[in-house]
């Protein structure tokens, strides 16, 4: 049984836990609203108008999910591999060299990187998105290794001892017993990415970014208000789902 | 006891040092033209937007008056045209160059440009004076920074369109080609994209409108290959650089934008002496004089306060 259903399962008191699911996306669901109201009271000018549209806005949003989803799903693949690798004994030596390289991802301003891409690649969504797993690669990368390395010798040992090989230990024992820190991981990476992508505005990836962008250039404070509340709650509303996920995903018995 | 050698060597050593101190001290002002007008002790803030012709017109207003002995705090580089005018506005500067076509639409509010020069200047001058305390100074410079659509030489010919109303036809026989990178501002302006669109009666297909930093056009439209066409200002020194075609504009949707120096009215009462001290100066900024100054620095990369005083002393103002 999963662990929605053993709490469902558990009566009065399960169902409490249950109800704990439902508080954040309950205050985003208010949060939203708030902000619907807000903009219906205010007297747009044609200018806030292009922005302020159903359309424009699930469009944009929509991008937004997009690129934050192709982004962590793409960076989850190649950090946790880089992960798994760094922390064999074959890799000792690559190791600081390959950390040092997600460092400067991570250190160089995003905004530079994605200027950097237009310059010598080109537009759009996909240097955008190199962009972003370029920013989130390190975060992963390191609790990855983090994660694995915390688990115990003496576990490991046994398990070698109880016959099973290298390639068994790894999927058996050291993933699932350094899931949650890996999880804890890729959550601030998506979020941090839902916001980052919202960049992607400068060279042309759309999204959220280019209302707000709108908004600071010609001091629409109300499309700056909705666009900027709407990211804000798309980020958080990423994180209850990374949240949900970390739950269902975290192996039993832990 | 030291020899005469000696002595002479060290003399010289002293005239040496002298010498380059003075030598250091040459160009801190009172020469050229704006010598002439004295502004010791006056304090101001000039500001500017973020593009690189307004970089530069904020370098010369900047050093015209320093070198007329004013004090000059350095608000060069604001982001963007609402924030340089409402800084204006709210006194948090006391000078920046604004062209006649965006005061008259976008900060009077007005829908229709005017489609002459003179009348142009005139009628956001007086408006603007009335309502905001905002004094335009005269004469505007000749120079037309106005939003231009322009394309790859090498597609010129190819594409077919050589003036905005052949875009209609572009748009329907070949939509695919019909691919325009433009910069937000552009993107929302009544004076911009919607109104082109509305002027020249045809409309890009959505998908077809790539939004990127406005200094990313340039050489996108030059690659040719996320858009054929793209929103460029006629004074930058990118086109000719990149070798690329403009566009006509037939039916003159586009406003006229002449760069003129817009200071708050006080400080223009207090100091009436700005108005001559930058009169010669707006007259020589041609739009060609533009061009050349903007390509000083996006092409040769030269630095905006270098290329300013350049000029500056070049033609005597400083």
């Amino acid at each position: 049984m999963t662990t929605l259903q053993k709490a469902a399962a558990k009566g009065p008191g399960g169902a409490a836990r249950l109800l704990r699911y439902f508080t954040m996306p309950i205050f985003l669901g208010l949060a939203g609203l708030a902000l619907y109201l807000y903009v219906g009271t205010q007297d747009l000018d044609s200018i806030e108008q292009r922005s302020l549209n159903a359309g424009t806005l699930i469009q944009q949003t929509a991008r937004l999910l997009e690129l934050a989803a192709v982004s962590t799903a793409i960076v989850v693949t190649l950090a946790v591999t880089t992960g798994v690798l760094l922390t064999r004994p074959f890799a000792r030596r690559v190791s600081p060299f390959v950390i040092g390289l997600a460092n400067i991802g991570q250190a160089v301003p995003s905004i530079g990187v994605l200027a950097l891409l237009a310059i010598i690649w080109s537009i759009g969504f996909w240097p955008c998105i190199v962009a972003l797993v370029a920013y989130s690669f390190l975060s992963i990368l390191r609790n990855t290794m983090v994660g694995l390395r915390q688990v115990d010798r003496s576990i490991i040992e046994a398990a070698r001892g109880m016959g099973m090989t290298k390639l068994a230990v790894l999927f058996r024992i050291e993933l699932p017993l350094a899931v949650p820190i890996i999880l804890a991981g890729i959550r601030t990476a998506l979020i941090i990415n839902v916001g980052t992508a919202t960049l992607g505005t400068f060279i042309g990836a759309g999204g959220l970014g280019e209302s707000i962008n709108n908004a600071i250039r010609l001091d629409r404070t109300v499309v700056l208000v909705a666009a900027s509340g709407v990211t804000a709650i798309v980020a958080l509303f990423v994180d209850w789902l990374a949240g949900v996920a970390e739950d269902v995903l975290r192996p039993r018995g832990l | 006891m030291r020899t005469t050698r000696a002595k002479l060597t060290q003399l010289l050593g002293l005239f040496a040092v002298l010498f380059l101190i003075v030598a250091g001290c040459g160009g801190a002002g009172g020469g050229g033209a704006s010598g002439d007008v004295d502004l010791s002790g006056a304090e101001f803030t000039v500001g500017s937007k973020e593009f690189t012709e307004q970089l530069i017109l904020g370098q010369i207003t900047l050093q015209v008056l320093e070198n007329a002995g004013a004090t000059v705090n350095d608000q060069i580089g604001l982001a963007g045209t609402v924030a340089a005018r409402k800084a204006l506005e709210s006194g948090e500067i006391d000078m920046y160059w604004e062209y006649t076509g965006t005061g008259w639409i976008t900060h009077l509010g007005h829908t229709d440009p005017i489609p002459n020069r003179q009348k142009q200047f005139e009628a956001v001058a007086k408006e603007d004076l009335k309502k905001n305390d905002i004094k335009w100074l005269s004469p505007p410079s000749p120079a037309n920074n106005t939003y231009t659509m322009a394309v790859r030489s090498e597609a010129y010919d190819k594409l077919g369109v050589k003036k905005l109303s052949d875009f209609k036809q572009l748009v329907e026989e070949n939509p695919e080609e019909a691919t325009v990178c433009v910069g937000t501002e552009f993107s929302t302006r009544d004076d911009g994209l919607p109104g082109m669109e509305k002027a020249y009666d045809f409309e890009f297909p959505k998908q077809n409108i790539v939004k990127i930093d406005e200094g990313l056009i340039y050489q996108q439209t030059d690659k040719g290959k996320q858009c054929n066409f793209g929103e460029v200002f006629q004074t930058d020194g990118r086109i000719a650089a990149l070798d690329l075609e403009l566009i006509e504009d037939d039916k003159s949707f586009f406003p006229i934008y002449n760069p003129a120096l817009n200071v708050r009215k006080d400080v223009i009462e207090e100091y009436p002496q700005i108005a001559e001290l930058f009169a010669p100066i707006s007259e020589k900024l041609t739009t060609q004089e533009l061009q050349a100054l903007n390509a000083k620095v996006d092409v040769e990369g030269q630095l905006e306060d270098q290329v300013a005083e350049e000029w500056l002393s070049e033609n005597g103002f400083i």
